[in-house]
């Protein structure tokens, strides 16, 4: 999989490293502000209230 | 063959990682974002405050000038004092609640509403509860873990503990009457204006925290009751309990 992405990156060495870093830092950015904001009321920690609202 | 085993591979890598991505996002992350929300939120209220303190002086000279010249303006007739207190609005910070107990600097905004948005921001006040200061149960929740972890050290709540709140207006001095005390989720008596197996026996001006327990669960809540014990304006300083 991974091998698959570096291979179909443009460039040399290099520039595919770059691309990569890029990549990964867009990855984590979609995580930690869409999918883990929306996965964590999911877990039990938001459940601090008496009437379950 | 090898390569479904090296996708296999790199696929339960890839899963570990956003495991641990996610384990640092609630540790971590959300601490950081709650504490600058909550600061915000604090900002927000100090501002609105320092300007309805200054409303006074300009609303009295606009008063002295319309009797001067009543029809001369075509501004509506605002009456010369509010109707009472507005009624708080949801999701929006109403007071500052400060705690000495869980450190001297610890200080939280209380907004309307227990949502699950509204206590990513601060702690929450029960909306059917009653309101600050008044006749009746002052019911807050607030987070124990996550979210800036405002009730972590919730048990280290003693009996005589000083919980005080402000408006704007006065500050409120609720003492801890008894606490923490353990309970299932679906215990809502706790909130009642008299809350049961709180000790209290007559109507009051009650106060009531609630917060998970244990720590990172949520099989039951913890709860602390508190009675008003004084109330002075803000222009007479910060009460007693807040002085070091």
């Amino acid at each position: 999989m991974y091998g698959w992405i570096w291979r179909h990156l443009p460039g040399n060495a290099w520039l595919k490293a770059l691309i990569s870093l890029v990549l990964v830092m867009a990855v984590v950015y979609v995580l930690f502000n869409y999918v883990f904001p929306w996965a964590e009321p999911l877990l039990p920690f938001n459940d601090v209230t008496v009437d379950n609202q | 063959m090898r390569v479904v085993v090296r996708t296999v591979s790199e696929l339960c890598v890839t899963v570990g990682t956003v495991i641990v991505l996610f384990v640092v996002y609630v540790l971590f992350w959300t601490g950081v974002r709650a504490d600058t929300v909550m600061d915000d939120q604090i900002d927000q209220l100090q501002e609105q405050w320092a300007q309805s303190a200054m409303r006074p002086s300009p609303g009295a000279s606009g008063a002295s000038r319309a009797s001067g010249a009543p029809q001369a303006s075509g501004a509506p007739q605002a009456p010369a004092t509010p109707p009472g207190p507005a009624p708080y609005t949801a999701d929006k910070p109403f007071a500052i609640m400060y705690i000495p107990r869980l450190g001297f600097t610890w200080n939280k905004p209380v907004l309307e509403g227990t949502a699950t948005g509204t206590l990513k921001k601060g702690l929450g006040h029960y909306a059917n509860t009653a309101r600050l200061g008044q006749k009746g149960n002052f019911s807050v929740a607030g987070h124990r873990r996550t979210y800036g972890d405002p009730f972590k050290d919730f048990p280290r709540l003693r009996r005589g503990d000083a919980v005080v709140l402000t408006d704007g207006t006065s500050w409120f001095t609720y003492r801890i009457d008894k606490g923490p005390y353990k309970t299932v989720p679906s215990d809502i008596e706790v909130i009642d204006p008299v809350p049961r197996k709180s000790g209290y026996t007559g109507e009051g001006r009650y106060l009531t925290l609630t917060t998970c327990d244990p720590e990172w669960g949520h099989s039951h809540r913890l709860i602390v009751w508190a009675h008003l014990d004084s109330t002075q304006p803000v222009e007479a300083g910060k009460p007693k309990a807040l002085r070091r």
